[in-house]
């Protein structure tokens, strides 16, 4: 439990900081602009792009193939903008994870692993690695919003304490799913495109 | 209703590709174009207003080494829900050690529709795939039903692409991480060794995926706008 508490923590040193999972170009667009709508964003983004790497965490926790969740992974991420996301967060979090929790299992892990997978390795229990991957889903965007667009941080947490997080993490345990995010893969792809400022790598 | 159809196309001594199984069960009739030439042309007709509620169709489709086939749908699929409240379901099944292209109309998921599409292909080393789905959201001023649409491609056995999509619940819908309000969502899977160009715009992407091939995305507000985006790649 300790150990996915310090993952879920935004002062963990593994490079989360500067990813907003497609908040920032959401913003830059327009599509979220307060609230109202950063609670629409992140409701969305939780269903689908949550749920799913929630429940390859959970299965790397169950200890399952790691190289098998690795491929299985990648077929389920089209964009390669977010399979860079999702393997720069993992690498990252590899990083501080060898320094703090070394073990035999992460070296099994692949070369440039997907996030959900260190989590689930680092934690091992399925469904306390997929809440920390569901949480974390949406935390990041939560946060970037709140530097991004200014809103109230106590508006802001209030939203997040409301999202179904814990019913995304049961659902996670009891399958391997395959949601797509098309709008989610469209705004990465576009983020790398943009010209000019960005403070987010994602 | 049930009904299973079944194709099966390989390449003659000739280098024609032939239609050698034609099994269709209404509301799946499949029509093959009488013409002899390297790709086999076949359309796949509904016969009957399909899919409604409780309906259970399957489709299965064999592409043997060095042969082509062309498979086009001839007009728009409607999923409608049937007078029992039941769901629907569709799965189609392709094996191929050759070329297919699969090129179906959109398919509208009306108010009240409970759909569950599959398709899932499996090619060997030499297959070629090409795919197109679209799906619009509801008839003019008709909010969606529910709707899962799955595909899965492996290439010897190996997964390529696997995406759900699933409409009908207007909070993630409308949502700019869901469907961004956007009433059309179009993608083609292209899956051979052809190197493409890639790139995106505001609502489309065309993108290579980690295990070889490329697949275009497009969200949009009308068909046309985002079968334009499909046509280019």
């Amino acid at each position: 439990m300790l150990t996915a508490l310090i993952l879920a923590d935004s002062r963990f040193p593994g490079g989360g900081h500067v990813h907003s999972g497609g908040l920032e170009e959401a913003a830059a667009r327009g599509l979220v602009t307060d609230e109202p709508s950063l609670e629409s964003f992140l409701r969305g983004r939780l269903a689908g792009a949550g749920l799913l790497a929630a429940g390859f965490a959970a299965a790397a926790a169950r200890g399952e193939d790691l190289g098998v969740l690795d491929a299985e992974l990648d077929a389920r991420t089209p964009s390669p903008a977010q399979r860079e996301a999702s393997r720069a967060q993992g690498r990252g979090m590899l990083r501080a994870a060898r320094r703090a929790w070394p073990s035999d299992r992460l070296a099994l892990l692949p070369r440039d692993p997907h996030q959900p997978l260190v989590i689930g390795v680092l934690v091992g229990d399925a469904f306390e690695a997929a809440l920390t991957c569901a949480y974390l889903a949406v935390s990041g965007p939560a946060s970037a919003a709140v530097r991004l667009l200014g809103l109230d941080p106590f508006g802001v947490n209030a939203i997040v304490a409301a999202l179904p997080v814990q019913d995304v993490a049961t659902r996670a345990c009891s399958e391997l799913p395959a949601l797509g995010s098309p709008a989610l893969d469209l705004l990465a792809e576009a983020h790398l495109r943009r010209e000019g400022v960005r403070l987010f790598g994602s | 209703m049930r009904a299973s159809a079944r194709l099966v196309v390989s390449l003659d001594s000739h280098g024609n590709s032939v239609v050698r199984v034609l099994r269709s069960q209404s509301p799946l009739t499949l029509v093959p174009a009488r013409r002899v030439g390297p790709v086999a042309l076949v359309h796949l007709v509904s016969s009957v207003t399909a899919p409604l509620g409780g309906d259970s169709l399957s489709l299965t489709v064999e592409v043997g080494p060095g042969a082509s086939l062309e498979l086009r749908g001839v007009a728009a699929t409607l999923v409608l829900p049937g007078s029992s409240g039941e769901a629907s379901s569709s799965l189609v099944r392709f094996f191929l050690e050759g070329s297919l292209r699969y090129l179906p109309e959109p398919t509208v998921v009306t108010r009240r529709a409970n759909h569950t599409a599959v398709v899932e292909a499996e090619l060997d080393g030499h297959a070629e795939l090409l795919m197109r789905e679209v799906l619009v959201l509801g008839r003019a001023g008709e909010a969606a039903g529910a709707l899962s649409s799955s595909v899965r491609a492996t290439r010897c056995g190996k997964p390529v692409l696997h995406q759900q999509l699933v409409v009908g619940d207007a909070f993630v819908d409308s949502s700019a991480a869901g469907l961004a309000g956007k009433r059309v969502v179009g993608t083609e899977l292209v899956l051979d060794s052809v190197p493409r160009a890639c790139g995106g715009g505001e609502w489309w992407s065309v993108v290579p995926l980690a295990a070889g091939g490329t697949l275009a995305t497009a969200l949009g507000d009308d068909v046309v706008t985002v079968t334009r985006v499909l046509d280019a790649i």
